[in-house]
């Protein structure tokens, strides 16, 4: 279908934003300048230095430090002599114990589930990007990615931590262990890596790719 | 569709999960580039959000006289409210934990199903406003909506490490009902298109 996509092809010479839909012409900023709508004020783009190689980097430091953040004591209290630790998992465990099925489900899905979901598609998207492998489950896994944004809490999450902290001196001495230190970096990580994710250009990154497969098949 | 300079109103769609701008008059089902469906709108964005947002507002009641835990002390039972939490934070002195639980738990809850609503009625009766404004509205309450889940996180904190035989934390269904709710208002959020307070200004 020729006449088709050069007709598609001719669209891109045109933006929309998102959330005013403004017709725009694309911009382009410099790597650390900001586009703005300039109808909306709605932050259109902010690309980075090696965009591809930073979010590669971050997703794989960031799904190491799930492990660790996941499987090591967070916060122990300590009441006549018995010590009790607290994983991600356990709270879950404890609600689903108390018989708060909904509840344990919803806390499962955005302090772990989704987290790790997130991240492994972030190292799964940036790595076949990174290393120029087509794939044509790319756009699927990126939709899904970007979706997922706003459901994986790890940083609400760390406010409760906060807040059940305030709570218990009061009543016992706390100790803090090492999976919240791990905790507190997949926090940091992950904040980086959705704040700084240049979607646009993953995007046509990803069309690239396809192009390439469609020529070689 | 009065607003002229809107790409929809010049006959481009654009697709919502990758961005990508296609002529209306190719007629194509879903995006060349990332093969979800296409829809110059949100489908059914009003009613949805409607829909949502009503049973998000009925689930508040029960999330707010209910007991949302409940502590065991050698037998005796002491059930919190959410409201209660708060009280006691004051009461003990812990001024600055106990405002940003009031405002994770009860002012952002409540303004945000205020906030959509009025979003809604601007749409449905095409309101001229100064539609940046209420955008920027809309923008705030997409992004705290998420944040009262701190509640919810911090109650199973709580129940997991209060259990000691005599002394126990155990979460009350007010718990379920409030966690229904911030979900329900997430997705009345997410289904609100704000592009239609721009379709409906007739100035632009
Ligand atoms: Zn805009």
């Amino acid at each position: 279908m020729p006449h088709l996509s050069t007709k598609v092809m001719n669209s891109t010479n045109f933006d929309a934003c998102p959330e005013c839909d403004l017709l725009l012409k694309p911009a382009q900023p410099k790597i650390g300048e900001k586009a703005h709508c300039p109808r909306c004020g709605l932050l259109l783009s902010r690309p980075h230095k090696q965009s591809v190689e930073r979010t590669f980097a971050l997703s794989i430091a960031g799904f190491i430090l799930f492990f660790p953040a996941n499987f090591l004591p967070m916060v122990g209290i300590t009441v006549l002599g018995n010590v009790n630790t607290g994983l991600l998992m356990s709270g879950v465990l404890a609600l689903f114990n108390d018989g708060m099925v909904a509840v344990a489900i919803v806390v499962f899905l955005a302090s772990v589930l989704f987290p790790l979901v997130h991240i492994s598609l972030s190292l799964l998207i940036s790595g076949h990007l990174y290393f120029n492998r087509p794939n044509r489950n790319l756009a699927m896994w990126m939709r899904w990615m970007l979706h997922l944004d706003e459901w994986v809490m790890l940083e609400v999450y760390l406010l409760g931590i906060i807040v059940a902290c305030v709570k218990l001196m009061a009543i016992a001495p706390l100790k803090f262990g090492w999976g919240l230190y791990a905790f507190i970096a997949l926090i940091i990580i992950t904040t980086m890596l959705t704040s700084g994710l240049d979607s646009g250009l993953f995007w046509q990154r990803i069309e690239q790719l396809r192009k390439k497969d469609n020529h070689e098949c | 569709m009065n607003a002229k300079t809107n790409a929809l109103a010049q006959g481009f769609i654009r697709c919502h999960d990758c961005g990508y701008l296609v002529k209306r008059v190719d007629h194509p089902a879903t995006c060349p580039r990332c093969d979800s469906l296409l829809h110059g709108r949100r489908p059914h964005s009003l009613q949805r959000t409607t829909a949502l947002l009503f049973s998000g507002f009925f689930l508040y009641i029960p999330a707010n006289i209910f007991p949302i835990m409940n502590v065991n002390q050698f037998g005796v039972g002491d059930p919190h409210t959410i409201a209660g939490g708060i009280i006691e934070l004051f009461n003990s002195g812990m001024i600055p934990i106990g405002l940003l639980v009031l405002v994770a738990s009860i002012l952002v809850p409540s303004l945000k199903l205020i906030g959509i609503g009025l979003l809604l009625l601007c749409a449905h009766f095409r309101w001229q406003v100064n539609a940046r404004k209420w955008t920027v509205m809309y923008r705030v309450i997409a992004f705290v909506g998420r944040w009262s889940m701190l509640d919810i996180f911090m109650i199973s904190i709580l129940v997991d490490l209060v259990n000691f035989g005599a002394v126990q934390i155990i979460a009350g269904p007010a718990a379920t009902a409030f966690a229904a709710v911030v979900i329900l208002t997430m997705f009345a959020a997410e289904n609100f298109d704000p592009r239609l307070l721009w379709d409906n200004q007739q100035n632009l």
